[in-house]
């Protein structure tokens, strides 16, 4: 960590893990149950911006903070999305570079997203005022 | 486990678990692109191959038993019998017979200059036989191997030509023909005339066409030249879509790897007793 710091200074992702880090181990079980239930809805926001591959998408969702998507978890879920019909897939390439499925939003996941979205706020809101509530005492 | 063995016993598990061939590929396709760019070992962004397979399984749903939500075979849409033809003294085909019914897909294949192309010709009505009869239940698409597009028309354009031989208003016809283009990953709303598209790019127009007004029979002849491993595998997909919607279709092919998963195949290529 001390030689990954050193030099240059950290980069952005590096300085978030820097701060993911501060809240292990003893917050990762519990940030792992949590993400069990809107790991889907990130997958889709992160479609809604722009259509991506397996890979790639475990990328972004670990650099925006979620900490390391292992394939396991997100292929099946991928196809389940797609059996859904939240989103439509294409293998593109081959010639040059790996054959990849490309996923991107469709219509009907675009909905759901933003009816999810809306869900969760109010989830969060609901759960923060308990706490809020709670520490207050 | 190294990263083919870790592959080798995840299509196996796949395939013991009853997924069809169609879903597995896929699936093992795409983890073994993600290992190669990830540079992960195997058992560490999968886990292990058995439970990886159960999570498959799980994501696929029931879709993935192909064979039991395949509807069976309808009645027959297509029914070529003792098919001859000759050019010249050349005898090119001979008392061929080939029946599709609906919601089947059939191979062509066969030795270059075997008449594969002039036996889909014939089907299509294209071609006259001098021999035999075709008969026809339902409407007919054909995609042809080569030309078949407009010089000067855009890809809509042809959409709305095709469409309204197929009985099909313009607005229609030109969202069904970009929907198709779509699913080969390709943008039908493109400005570009025909003549300036790619060959892979014009095959897809072809393709597009082929599809339009949903036809009862499709007739496909080398369909996917120019296309890139991608469109390729886009293209068997709309193959089995096709199929399950009850369409009977007759595809012309040279390359062999997905003969396992259609339902006949003819082969041209000339017994040694006949001179081709």
């Amino acid at each position: 960590m001390e030689g990954r710091l050193g030099g240059r200074g950290p980069t952005r992702s590096q300085r978030k893990l820097a701060c993911c880090a501060t809240f292990l181990p003893v917050h990762q079980e519990r940030r792992t149950q949590w993400l069990k239930g809107v790991l889907d809805l990130c997958v889709l926001a992160t479609l809604a911006r722009r259509e991506s591959y397996g890979y790639e998408l475990a990328q972004s969702l670990g650099a925006a903070g979620l900490g390391p998507v292992q394939g396991g978890t997100l292929y099946p879920m991928l196809l389940r999305l797609q059996r859904t019909g939240l989103i439509a897939a294409h293998w593109r390439g081959g010639d040059a570079g790996p054959a990849r499925k490309y996923y991107r939003l469709t219509e009907e996941g675009e909905r759901v997203l933003r009816e999810s979205a809306a869900g969760w706020a109010s989830f969060v809101a609901d759960v923060e005022a308990i706490m809020r509530e709670g520490l207050a005492e | 486990m190294n990263q083919d063995r870790w592959l080798a016993v995840l299509a196996g598990e796949l395939d013991r678990r009853g997924i069809a061939a169609e879903h597995a590929a896929p699936v093992v396709a795409e983890a073994a692109t993600h290992l190669r760019e990830s540079g992960e070992a195997p058992l560490r962004a999968f886990g292990p191959p058995e439970e990886y397979a159960a999570a498959v399984a799980e994501g696929l749903g029931p879709a993935r038993w192909a064979e039991e939500t395949r509807a069976p075979a309808g009645g027959i849409r297509l029914d070529a019998r003792g098919i001859g033809k000759g050019y010249g003294r050349r005898r090119v085909l001979h008392n061929v017979d080939l029946t599709v019914r609906a919601g089947q897909v059939a191979a062509v294949v066969g030795a270059n200059g075997c008449g594969k192309s002039t036996f889909l010709g014939i089907c299509a009505g294209l071609v006259g036989a001098d021999h035999g009869r075709v008969r026809v239940r339902g409407t007919i698409g054909y995609c042809p191997q080569y030309h078949g597009t407009v010089d000067f028309l855009r890809p809509d354009e042809h959409f709305v030509l095709v469409g309204a031989g197929r009985g099909l208003p313009r607005d229609r016809a030109r969202a069904a023909g970009l929907a198709a283009a779509a699913e080969l990953d390709w943008d039908g709303a493109t400005r570009t005339q025909a003549r300036h598209l790619s060959g892979g790019t014009r095959q897809k127009l072809n393709l597009v066409m082929a599809g339009l007004g949903e036809p009862d029979v499709l007739l496909l002849d080398e369909p996917y030249q120019g296309f890139d491993r991608g469109s390729y595998l886009d293209f068997w997909q709309q193959v089995w879509r096709w199929r399950d919607a009850g369409r009977a279709i007759v595809i012309v092919t040279h390359l062999l790897n997905q003969l396992d998963r259609v339902d006949t195949v003819l082969d041209l290529t000339p017994k040694e007793a006949v001179p081709c």
